[in-house]
């Protein structure tokens, strides 16, 4: 379990985090959203140790997180960054090493992920010579290349291929699969709500919504839609606030059981159930609140 | 976690580091390229005094005919000769025109293939009148102790009014410049690659990634430490093959003793100086984020190596001067001027151990500088930044 406790930072005049607090724990993937400038960034560095708070602090099992635990974390910093002149395995390998691994294991890991990424015919060309999709693919082989027992990720999808995408999902819900924490930030909704546990919406340094996603969305119901396959106009018949929504009725402040059974008898009800928001929508509703 | 496996894994993020700069940059074809040429140079240079000297070898005179035992005395003592006696002038003349020797001298008249080296023409002239005057004497019936006697003549003694205790051996001088470039040549280069390597690993920012699992001081350590054994490398093969190859030409005894000596200590004064710049360069390097504005930080430290140099170079001409003694005990300039003075001339004992407890302190100092401005501002980017900034800033 990795617990983000009350994080404050300012940089200069401008407050970039007033009292973040976020958790992950074993096996869960949650996704970190918010706007540009939110905070994303500047919460994961710290976590990560880049970056010091004003104030707050990072809890690992119960414990403040030490150096020797974050050495078998997997980090993919927003800015990309490899050795340009340098072999691709040597220095996916090389991360490895650092991160722990003996140069067997490393070398190992090295080769199986680029096998993964299907860069095996490139492990011996200088990174430089890669095309930018492939030095994603790298850069994301070395956050993996130690089997990391937590992974904090920012932006871990922007600027990859479809297959890359894949790739890195499966990663994610592979290591939590395991038991590994996984935080990732991403503006990629439909990737959060497709890969995610649960979500944490952060404006201008404060967390403005978290829960899981059934949570989130349960809290954002909205109407009642039901379709039945008649001719005739229920609008009048049908209690509550009713509303048109092309052949759709929206049905809202009243009992569902007898608008149900209303519907029934009208003809066969061909859809029957809440609305329910996309994480987007939720995003949208959370940080204009 | 036990203090024990802390430590290993310290070292070991150190290691690796340093390992990575070898293998990258050490092991990069550029590097064992230029290690192979400058070697080749060192070891062309050492050879180059000999070549300069000429051949060695004796010049083989001919003697036959009157005055031939009283010249073979003659060119005895001049050395450099290897006399063969013929029992007569034909037979010097054929030994001559065969090439047996490079010149005959009988009866008065000197036998060779093309004439000869004027030095050699000189000296072989000087001992036929030497030997003449000595004939002519014993002809008007002088004693042989007599004849000796009158012959006897003081050489000139030579009085210059420069500084007379500056370097009297071309070797001398020679051996203290090449040690006085090479000590330059293999500072300046690791300097900017250390340099180099910090805002490449910023600019790119890598180091995000690398400072979650490693510590700034081990990331500018195992950096300093790995160019710090490529050069290491490079100056003990230029070394090693600077005086193997002046012992087997035989210059190394023509030298002024303590040059072996200089050129060997030489490495440890390198050590000492490349701890110094190279921890300054990583320190500055890390206050820009633009490979295009490390220029500007390491123009102190260049200037400061290439002054040494020159100062070095001055030194060569009065290595006894004052300027050469403050030189070479003040840090940095001493991390050269040292070892190329101490090639010149006898320096005292206690200068050497001052100069290098000096420039061992300002190492030190150089090194908490260096770590501190890199681990204060190695994260920040933007625009550069200043010293003063990095330092009041909390790491």
């Amino acid at each position: 379990m990795l617990e983000i406790k009350d994080l404050h930072k300012r940089f200069g005049d401008t407050v970039a985090l007033d009292g973040v607090s976020l958790a992950a724990a074993a096996g869960e993937v949650v996704g970190f959203v918010g706007a540009n400038g939110a905070g994303k960034t500047t919460t994961m560095r710290i976590a990560m140790g880049v970056l010091a708070a004003d104030s707050g602090q990072i809890v690992y099992n119960g414990a403040p997180l030490g150096v020797e635990q974050r050495r078998r974390f997997g980090y993919m910093p927003s800015e990309r960054g490899l050795y340009p002149k340098m072999k691709t395995a040597e220095q996916i390998a090389y991360f490895g090493e650092l991160h722990g691994m003996t140069r067997a294991q490393a070398r190992a890991s090295a080769a199986a992920l680029l096998e993964q990424l299907n860069l095996s015919d490139r492990a011996g060309d200088f990174v430089q010579d890669l095309s930018l999709g492939n030095q994603q693919r790298v850069q994301l082989a070395v956050s993996l290349v130690h089997d990391p027992e937590v992974l904090v990720l920012d932006e871990p999808f922007s600027g990859l291929d479809p297959i890359a995408v894949d790739v890195m999902g499966t990663a994610l819900r592979d290591r939590a699969a395991a038991g590994a924490p996984v935080i990732f930030s991403s503006h990629q909704l439909d990737l959060i709500e497709r890969l995610c546990d649960s979500v944490v919406i952060i404006g201008n340094g404060r967390i403005i919504a978290s829960g899981t996603v059934e949570e989130l969305k349960a809290k954002e119901v909205k109407q009642l839609r039901v379709s039945v396959d008649t001719d005739e106009d229920l609008t009048g018949r049908l209690p509550g606030t009713v509303t048109r929504d092309g052949d759709d009725y929206l049905v809202e402040d009243t009992d569902d059981q007898e608008v149900l059974r209303i519907a029934a008898a009208a003809g066969r009800v061909t859809h029957f159930a809440y609305d329910q928001p996309t994480i987007a929508e939720i995003f949208r509703e959370a940080v204009t609140r | 976690m036990s203090d024990q496996t802390s430590e290993t894994s310290r070292m070991r993020g150190l290691m690796l580091v340093a390992g990575r700069e070898i293998r990258v940059r050490g092991l990069s074809k550029a590097n064992i390229v230029s290690m192979i040429v400058t070697v080749v140079i060192v070891g062309i240079l050492a050879a180059l005094p000999s070549f300069l000297g000429g051949d060695d070898a004796d010049e083989k005179i001919g003697l036959a005919g009157t005055g031939a035992d009283a010249m073979q005395t003659q060119l005895d003592a001049m050395g450099g000769f290897d006399v063969t006696l013929f029992d007569s002038a034909a037979e010097a003349e054929r030994a001559a025109e065969d090439g047996d020797v490079e010149a005959a001298v009988a009866d008065g008249r000197v036998y060779s293939e093309n004439g000869l080296d004027s030095a050699v023409q000189n000296q072989l002239d000087s001992a036929w009148q030497a030997a003449s005057v000595q004939t002519n004497l014993g002809d008007a019936g002088l004693t042989d102790a007599q004849i000796a006697g009158a012959l006897t003549v003081q050489p000139l003694e030579s009085v210059t009014f420069g500084d007379d205790s500056g370097t009297d051996s071309i070797t001398g001088y020679f051996t203290g410049l090449v040690i006085s470039i090479i000590m330059f040549m293999m500072l300046m280069t690791p300097v900017q690659y250390i340099a180099m390597g910090v805002v490449e690993e910023k600019s790119s920012r890598i180091v995000e990634i690398l400072l979650t699992s490693l510590k700034p001081w081990q990331l500018l350590g195992g950096k300093v430490i790995g160019l710090g054994v490529i050069s290491l490398v490079n100056l003990v093969a230029m070394v090693a093959v600077g005086l193997g190859v002046a012992s087997a030409t035989g210059m190394l005894s023509d030298l002024p003793p303590g040059t072996a000596s200089a050129a060997v200590s030489s490495i440890g004064w390198w050590l000492i100086a490349f701890a110094l710049f190279g921890t300054l360069a990583g320190g500055v390097g890390s206050l820009v984020s633009r490979q295009e504005e490390s220029g500007s930080v390491l123009t102190p430290l260049i200037m400061s190596l290439t002054l040494s140099y020159l100062g070095a170079i001055f030194l060569l001409n009065a290595p006894t001067s004052t300027f050469a003694v403050v030189l070479s005990i003040v840090p940095p300039f001493s991390g050269i001027a040292m070892p190329t003075r101490m090639a010149i001339a006898e320096v005292p004992a206690w200068q050497i151990g001052l100069s290098g407890v000096l420039l061992a302190l300002a190492a030190a100092g150089a090194l908490a500088l260096g770590s501190q401005l890199y681990k204060r501002s190695v994260l920040y980017t933007g625009s550069r930044m200043k010293i003063s900034e990095a330092l009041r800033r909390a790491a």
